[in-house]
């Protein structure tokens, strides 16, 4: 028995160091990258560690305008999640508090719209900015984003809502409160943490974000971040040192705000399916 | 509390969300249904011809092979995911050190930008410089650098291992959630009744981890079939369309061809599975949650 759970526990461990590997070495690849100089990265030997510690490519990569990208993409995503979840809070509550006609066909309608992809989107919204002229700006994707985050956001409220007890807004309101008063003091600070999960979550979604960019945004002055890392690939040309610095500087934001809402992802992802 | 109808405030509720939605999402989807039976192309004005679209793409070889290589590239990610993800899951769900800090660790990979991870890797497969041909080389399982992307199988091979990467963490956190709710007392009991661990996991994790795994598999296969940066950026659908998929078909055509009517068909083509594939997460979600 005692052998048996050694060995058990090397199984374990082994595993668990290789996958931690593959994990992150890309991670770690990027990082490194970032702090070389050009000769340094086209050495056929690739050094495990910057030798010549730089920040040039982080130098090129502002010289580019980046700072300009990760404007836009911090107002697109702000302004999109606010949105989004100021909508979706009352949809959600409608819901999964409300009895109402067409309460089933409703719920199903969102849970289609969250898992309906980009890819089968992305020409008739693109028709529909142009249409609007809104196309070739951050307005166009202030537009049409909200498709993305408003499905996802409905549905991952429906699920914190729902695990409010319904005896708490029942004493509210035989205290004599108001539906609307009860939403706001009773259900709404109770669902702080669930509200704020899925403003993290919407925000990384538009974030993180390329296809509609790709097609709705082709203004240099409009692009987001990740239209402004596209653009460092001239033709074969990769600067990887900017590109790297611009991908750590595009991934920091979203890691930060992942560890903080680490708990709350798995029932965010799968849609409350998983419990 | 007796249940009454709150039709009226509810439909207050929700009216912003089901205004926008209809208004974003439907009205476009069904103007674009109509255009694919147009030879609408970007700038010009559309004629209606029909199945003219559908037909043109079902007699073309390249629509074909991108049919194929959709198919593999999603089957094979998404065995791939779910076998991986089942390994992190049991591996996570063990008494270990850290086992918190593992876990975010070990999820990173799907908290950053796809683009980024793209080029992470572009830069890991490049053949000037890049850090997989040196390790491979070192190692002597290679004789000379390989262009990891310019071949139609090794491009295929090597997006299918980028999107995996991204992909697993997924997977391991959803059945480590379904791991979590089996009951150690179950496993005691087995275990005092002689059970080896391979029975274990077959006749008591596996069933217990079923609805979970085959639920984030589904859902694993609609993001799969329809991924377009992973491809897009890394080969352009290329080389000789060896890695094209319907996305990226659709981008091309739509795109770089100017024939929206067309790429449009293509994207009303992935609909029927796709709309089986998202009844079926549909059908499974809504009874659990209510």
């Amino acid at each position: 028995m005692e052998n048996r759970s050694l060995t058990k526990q090397v199984v374990v461990y082994v595993t668990l160091a290789f996958m931690l590997v593959c994990a992150l070495f890309p991670l770690y690849w990027m990082f490194n990258t970032s702090f070389k100089s050009q000769g340094e990265i086209y050495n056929l030997t690739p050094n495990f560690w910057p030798k010549d510690f730089t920040w040039a490519g982080y130098d090129k990569l502002f010289e580019k305008g980046f700072l300009k990208n990760v404007k836009n993409s911090l107002v697109v995503s702000l302004v999109v999640s606010v949105f989004s979840i100021g909508v979706s809070m009352l949809a959600a509550y409608a819901i999964s508090k409300l009895k109402f006609s067409g309460r089933g066909v409703v719920s199903k309608g969102i849970l289609y719209a969250y898992l309906m992809p980009r890819s089968v989107l992305f020409i008739p919204l693109y028709m529909l900015v142009s249409a609007l002229g809104v196309s070739n700006s951050i307005w166009g994707l202030m537009l049409i984003y909200p498709t993305i985050t408003i499905p996802y956001a409905t549905w991952m409220l429906i699920s914190y809502f729902k695990s409010i007890p319904l005896e708490i807004e029942e004493a509210a309101m035989i205290d004599g409160c108001s539906r609307a008063r009860t939403l706001r003091s009773v259900v709404l600070p109770l669902a702080a943490p669930g509200l704020a999960a899925t403003f993290i979550f919407s925000f990384t979604l538009c974030w993180s974000e390329y296809l509609y960019a790709l097609v709705v945004v082709t203004k240099g002055t409009d692009k987001t971040i990740t239209l402004g890392l596209a653009d460092m690939i001239v033709g074969d040309v990769f600067a990887w040192a900017p590109l790297m610095g611009g991908s750590i500087i595009a991934s920091i934001p979203v890691v930060i705000m992942y560890l903080f809402t680490s708990k709350y992802m798995v029932s965010g992802m799968t849609v409350g399916g998983v419990k | 509390m007796k249940i009454r109808l709150d039709n009226k405030l509810a439909y207050l509720l929700m009216s912003p969300v089901l205004v926008y939605l209809l208004a974003i999402m439907l009205l476009p989807f069904g103007w674009a249904l109509y255009l694919s039976f147009t030879d609408k192309t970007v700038g010009m004005p559309a004629h209606f011809i029909g199945l003219g679209n559908y037909v043109d793409l079902l007699k073309d070889p390249t629509f074909w092979k991108t049919v194929k290589n959709t198919i593999i590239f999603t089957a094979v990610a998404v065995v791939l995911k779910s076998a991986f993800g089942m390994v992190m899951a049991l591996v996570l769900n063990e008494k270990i050190i850290f086992r918190n800090l593992f876990r975010v660790l070990l999820f990173l990979p799907w908290t950053i930008p796809t683009i980024v991870s793209v080029f992470t890797w572009q830069w890991i497969y490049s053949d000037v410089g890049g850090v997989l041909n040196y390790l491979l080389l070192k190692i002597n399982a290679i004789g000379r650098p390989i262009g990891w992307l310019a071949k139609p199988d090794l491009a295929m091979m090597s997006v299918i291992i980028v999107n995996v990467w991204r992909g697993i963490p997924f997977m391991g956190i959803a059945i480590l959630a379904g791991l979590q709710s089996v009951s150690k007392e179950m496993y005691e009991a087995a275990m005092l009744d002689g059970a080896g661990a391979v029975k274990r996991f077959f006749y008591m994790t596996l069933p217990s981890v079923k609805e979970v795994t085959i639920l984030a598999a589904v859902m694993t296969t609609i993001w799969t079939l329809n991924d377009f940066e992973i491809i897009w950026l890394l080969t352009r659908g290329g080389p000789d369309n060896g890695t094209q998929v319907l996305s990226t078909l659709s981008y091309t055509i739509g795109f770089l061809n100017m024939s929206l009517g067309k790429a449009i068909a293509i994207a009303i083509m992935t609909m029927p599975p796709l709309i089986m594939l998202i009844n079926y997460v549909t059908k499974r979600s809504l009874a659990s949650a209510d």
